[in-house]
């Protein structure tokens, strides 16, 4: 049995190639390294603490939690207020809803019957509604052809027929 | 003192009645290990103080929906972990720093801190650190500080796991560099 073992090609270290495990490419191209690396940090571990240094003021992590919990769990301990039911039945919705739009449609029903009607100006909207568009057009553009408007302001009219017209002129043009 | 298991804290949390015992419970498990995890991230002793109360007040008002596709640790981290980088994030806009800035800022913070009694190996430390780019600082701190294993890192960050492998190994390399240094001393 020992010699068996002896001359196993695994124990000899001869054994083929090939045993079926598979690593990821290049792998032992960065193994060396990699194992450096974390004897690095391993080493680092026993030099640094946890905290890396940093420190809090005294007695920060007990006022941390009064802090915390003020902002929740206490926050929620103020009294809740008591919700009233405005109704308490169905009925008593439901009739409520019909005294209201009964109350509100009785209201707008009234209003619409006191406000008195101006039949005169419903007279004179029905006629102009009545008459065709261009009659009106043409009407506005007669009145305004009659109606010529000078740009002068008529005491500079008056200065220029005064400078430029005799009175002889004025009562033969008259 | 024996820590309660996550679960027993779920359970007592679902009843509304044991609901701030095991709020109280679950701070006493976890307080300190997020303050320290987000102290290393912020570096200022005063803006890890704000995140962390952040942080559980969070939790208190998202526990209840906690589900439990993770870890309850796992969970906690992560929202520590997004709370301290939108708070960095904020901090450079603020600031109007780029990018590559930032750790020029936190290490006059770490050198003015009045809560940092390191010797010169730890504030070496701690300034490699600080050389590193964002994500690799995150995953070197959950690896070496808070000896997370790379499959919570990868749940908490949301990075493959082979991916942290090689951030963090890239990270010890860098480290290893500017500790080795001898021109670089304090």
């Amino acid at each position: 049995m020992g010699e068996n073992l002896e001359n196993n090609e695994w124990v000899k270290g001869d054994f083929p190639g090939e045993t079926g495990f598979t690593t990821p490419d290049n792998y032992f191209a960065g193994l060396t390294e990699r194992i450096n690396a974390r004897v690095f940090t391993e080493q680092m571990k026993s030099t640094v603490p946890a905290n890396g240094g940093y420190t809090v003021p005294a007695g920060y992590f007990e006022n941390l939690t009064s802090a915390i919990l003020a902002k929740t769990t206490n926050e929620n301990a103020l009294p809740q207020r008591k919700i009233v039911r405005l109704w308490h039945s169905k009925l008593l919705k439901y009739a409520s809803a019909a005294c209201f739009l009964l109350i509100a449609g009785s209201g707008l029903y009234f209003n619409i019957q006191q406000q008195p009607v101006n039949y005169a100006d419903l007279a004179a909207e029905q006629m102009l509604y009545d008459i065709d568009e261009q009659v009106i057009i043409e009407h506005i553009e007669a009145n305004q052809a009659t109606q010529p408007k000078s740009s002068a302001a008529d005491a500079e009219l008056e200065n220029y027929i005064l400078n430029n017209y005799s009175q002889n002129d004025l009562v033969t043009g008259l | 003192m024996k820590q309660v298991e996550d679960s027993e804290i779920l359970e007592k949390f679902s009843n509304e009645k044991t609901r701030n015992e095991a709020f109280n419970l679950l701070l006493s498990k976890y307080q300190q290990k997020i303050y320290w995890h987000i102290r290393r991230l912020v570096i200022d002793h005063d803006d890890a103080d704000d995140l962390v109360q952040d942080v559980f007040i969070k939790v208190w008002k998202n526990l209840e929906k906690f589900r439990s596709d993770s870890q309850l640790y796992t969970w906690i981290y992560r929202i520590a972990t997004n709370e301290s980088i939108t708070f960095l994030n904020k901090k450079k806009q603020r600031n109007n720093i780029p990018l590559d800035e930032v750790s020029g800022e936190l290490n006059e913070t770490l050198v003015a801190s009045d809560y940092f009694n390191g010797d010169k190996i730890q504030m070496k430390l701690q300034k490699a650190m600080l050389t590193l780019p964002e994500k690799q600082r995150l995953i070197f701190n959950m690896k070496y500080f808070d000896e997370l294993k790379y499959e919570e890192i990868s749940e908490i960050t949301g990075t493959s796991v082979g991916a942290l492998k090689a951030s963090f190994h890239i990270a010890v390399k860098k480290i290893e560099a500017f500790m080795l240094n001898d021109d670089i001393n304090f």
